[in-house]
């Protein structure tokens, strides 16, 4: 029982990290038909200024809360500056500039940082662990689920609660529309890519005690968070939640009970997924 | 136009490439060798990209499998190099096929990074099978053995520079009559429009797969040459970095020309010498160059360079 | 076999709307029938259905006698059913003539070429050639396609279907977006066509002038269902199908 209850956490904690990943990929695609292949690269990015934000100050709660803002703020003048203006082009060019991207971003932090891993310690209330169900388990990880519901929550009620949320679904759903109907839609693609890089850096900081900040955590999580958008289907919130809860569970299971052949299993989901219904569980049939 | 300037050029290039090795130094006529590698890559990818409308960001992978396979048959057989190079070639075909199937099955971004998924999955793979890939330090000691057996050995620089170049032109070659058969005219128009395809009578994606495998093959060739040419074969020529890299080569060149990815490999490989010689973080300044041709010039080198043409005639 | 096609009870929901439901109806061979009916009745979805782009929820569509319901739209092309869309859907960067080429090279088959180049092409070329003719865009072969004008590119979807050598021709909304003078052009390029290749013809159209002055029985759907089917006379004197138009002048 114990046991279950400590596999079920570790599952909810990946979960909570792929969801705050994929999430912001999700939402790029559904508003600006984009794949950002630099997602990933914000990702580590957060995690990397949260080393620095730590070091200095000594504060992970700041850190946690000022972080996501920066890299938000990077992500957008990225966009501003390049991504705007070849968003008539066929759909290769931006995924082709987004890679462009990644190589600037993956590089310079290997300039700033140098190549090894950075550790983060986590603040001493999330230290140790807790009993849950009768086994211990790690506070930190429980503190990744609760910020990965609590960012969904918020996020979700952002989309369907607020004006502004209604604004950014517009432009979703006809960006000529809401173009006419005075909608600053640049200024919308922009804010929108630039939130969903400061998802990932939340994602990415928040990682970043128990993964350390590493060179080539972009990548590895980019893919990951594929599978989980391409299980629960592009562009659909609700599909990251479920993808992010499967391949959560399926990581975390696979690795005690099949450790080298886990990504295998990860692999096979995708390709059932992509067999028998390619576009995600809660995506649009196109 | 532009195709009787190609006719005009060719007998050049070919001249120059015969007579190049005599030429160079000893270290230049080395990046030639090497240029003209991922020349061969980039043009295999701009089988499935220029001409299907595929974007697959996992096509080091069988670069990559085309390098292990040769390595291993070498290191293990020591048969002459072409058998080595067809090992390669039909590992990468081999390999590809059911990824291709299963691949093939998305469409736009969904396929690209499957393909990517893939090719991490291989990575990982050639990564942690120590006993037979040699894990992360890879297959050293690759030896160059001989033309054909009893024929003359390939250790000799400019011997084995001659086999490259004729590999590759002899490719070039074979590319250009591929998209030009009846299967290659298909290929473009399921580019152009695959519905109006599918809805003109055939399932675009036999066609698909179809290529997916020669490109793959192409890849495989062009990195069996690399594992004996370098010595060596090691996970890094499977990374996303190449796939990548390759994406690079045949946006800068020209997507769709087969030739332009071929020089644009050229291109963007001398860059990076040039630049790496100054700094160790080129990839900044690639990665920069590269955004400003992806916005600027979508036609790529050889885009912009027949525009150039064309406006001065 | 005099009859081309029938469909029986055909129908087709999307959740809860039901866009085509209960068609039954018989097209002879050579005839040049007109199905018309108010926006959203239901024409394009009909079409879909019989060229096999959408899987039916109900009833059956028979083709020659043989019930084509579970085969896919590349097979019932093959079959011999073509058509052309609403929305022109060719093939942009290709040449004029490559699009019609690779609408004869489709339907004919040895696709998997890999090698032989022009040798192979050309018998696909000649006959591209003459749909282009007979289109009136002989002339026009080489440029891209995407650099006709739109009156062309109508007439260019028409070639490539037409150049299938089809037994039925589905022609969806084929003068959509014309100028007068291109939709006068286009109705005479159609009736030649029917003659002279002895085409059976299905058209979908808004235009009431075109349709009383090719059809020769016209099928009037209303809200997927068919409320009417006869000559051109009975349609337009036909109480329920001035109702469905709401005052639709005839």
């Amino acid at each position: 029982m114990a046991f279950v209850a400590e596999q079920l956490l570790n599952a909810l904690a990946l979960a909570a990290l792929l969801f705050l990943v994929s999430a912001g990929l999700s939402l790029v695609f559904g508003i600006l038909r984009v794949v950002n292949f630099a997602h990933g690269v914000f990702y580590m990015l957060g995690a990397y200024l949260a080393f620095t934000a730590v070091t200095v100050s000594g504060q992970f709660w700041l850190s946690l809360l000022l972080v996501p803002p920066v890299v938000g703020i990077v992500g957008a003048l990225l966009e501003a500056s390049t991504l705007r203006f070849i968003y008539r082009r066929p759909p290769i060019y931006q995924l082709l500039l987004t890679f462009g991207l990644a190589l600037i971003l993956e590089e310079s932090v290997h300039v700033l940082y140098g190549p090894t891993a950075k550790g983060v310690d986590p603040p001493a209330l999330l230290q140790g662990s807790v009993q849950v169900l009768g086994a211990a388990y790690p506070r930190y990880r429980l503190f990744l689920v609760v910020l990965g519901v609590a960012v969904g929550v918020a996020v979700w009620l952002f989309l369907t609660r607020t004006r502004a949320g209604l604004v950014v679904r517009a432009v979703a759903q006809n960006s000529e529309m809401a173009d006419c109907l005075g909608a600053d839609v640049p200024r919308v693609r922009t804010l929108v890519f630039g939130a969903a890089c400061a998802l990932a850096g939340l994602g990415g900081a928040a990682a970043a005690p128990m993964t350390t900040a590493y060179l080539g955590m972009g990548v590895g999580v980019i893919v990951d968070a594929f599978v989980v958008v391409v299980i629960g289907g592009l562009g659909s919130f609700g599909g990251s939640m479920a993808g992010s809860l499967i391949v959560g569970a399926a990581q975390t299971w696979g690795a005690f009970y099949l450790p080298e052949t886990a990504m295998v299993i990860m692999y096979a989901v995708m390709g059932g997924i992509l067999i028998f219904r390619p576009w995600g569980l809660f995506g649009q049939e196109e | 136009m532009t195709l009787a300037r190609t006719r005009a050029l060719a007998p050049a290039a070919l001249a120059a490439l015969a007579i190049l090795p005599w030429v160079l130094a000893r270290h230049q006529l080395s990046i030639l060798v090497d240029l003209l590698i991922f020349g061969l890559f980039a043009m295999s990818l701009d089988l499935i990209m220029g001409y299907t409308g595929m974007v697959s960001f996992g096509h080091a992978a069988y670069f990559g499998l085309g390098a292990y396979g040769s390595a291993l048959v070498l290191i293990h057989f020591e048969p002459p190099i072409p058998v080595a190079l067809l090992a390669g070639a039909l590992l990468a075909g081999v390999v590809a096929a059911p990824v291709g199937w299963f691949s093939t099955r998305a469409t736009g971004i969904y396929f690209a990074m499957l393909t990517l998924a893939f090719a991490q999955l291989l990575y990982t793979v050639a990564y942690k099978w120590r006993d037979l890939t040699g894990g992360s330090d890879g297959i050293a000691g690759v030896p160059k053995t001989t033309l054909f057996w009893g024929g003359p050995s390939l250790a000799e620089r400019r011997t084995f520079y001659y086999l490259v170049a004729v590999t590759v032109v002899l490719s070039l070659l074979a590319c250009r009559a591929l998209v030009r058969s009846p299967f290659g005219r298909a290929l473009q128009a399921i580019r152009e429009n695959e519905h109006r395809f599918v809805s003109l009578g055939r399932d675009s994606r036999p066609f698909k797969l179809v290529v997916f495998v020669i490109a793959a093959a192409f890849a495989g060739l062009a990195g069996a040459l690399f594992a004996p040419f370098r010595g060596f074969a090691s996970p890094e020529v499977m990374f996303w970095v190449l796939s990548g890299q390759g994406l690079m080569m045949v946006i800068t060149g020209g997507i769709g020309t087969l030739v332009g990815p071929l020089i644009g490999a050229m291109v963007f490989l001398l860059v990076q010498e040039i630049l790496s010689s100054y700094t160790e973080h080129w990839m900044i300044f690639t990665g920069a160059v590269f955004v400003l041709i992806v916005i600027f010039l979508p036609g790529g080198v050889v885009g912009a360079a027949r525009r150039w043409f064309e406006a001065r005639a | 076999m005099n009859v081309m096609l029938e469909t029986h009870g055909l129908g087709r929901a999307f959740g809860a709307l039901q866009a085509v439901a209960s068609v039954s109806m018989t097209v002879r061979r050579g005839e040049l029938r007109a199905v018309i009916g108010p926006n959203g009745a239901g024409k394009t979805t009909l079409f879909n259905l019989i060229s096999g782009l959408l899987v039916p929820t109900a009833g059956r569509v028979v083709f020659n006698g043989e019930d084509i319901t579970g085969l896919s739209a590349p097979v019932r092309c093959r079959r011999g059913i073509s058509r052309t869309f609403q929305i022109t859907s060719i093939f942009p960067e290709l040449s004029v003539r490559e699009n019609v080429r690779i609408a004869v090279q489709l339907k004919a088959g040895r696709n998997f070429r890999l090698f032989g180049g022009r040798a192979l092409l050309e018998p696909t070329e000649r006959r591209a050639q003459e749909s282009l003719a007979a289109l009136g865009l002989g002339d026009r072969g080489d440029v891209p396609a995407a650099t006709l004008p739109h009156g062309d590119q109508r007439l260019l979807e028409i070639a490539m279907a037409v150049a299938q050598e089809p037994e039925l021709l589905l022609l969806d909304e084929p003068t959509q977006g014309l100028s007068p003078e291109d939709t006068r052009a286009t109705v005479e390029v159609i009736r030649r066509l029917a003659r002279e290749r002895r085409l059976t013809i299905l058209l979908v159209e808004h235009d009431m002038d075109v349709v009383f002055d090719l059809a020769e029985r016209i099928s009037v759907l209303h809200f997927g269902q068919l409320i009417a089917d006869g000559a051109p006379d009975e349609i337009r004197t036909n109480p329920d199908v001035q109702k469905a138009y709401l005052g639709e002048a005839d």
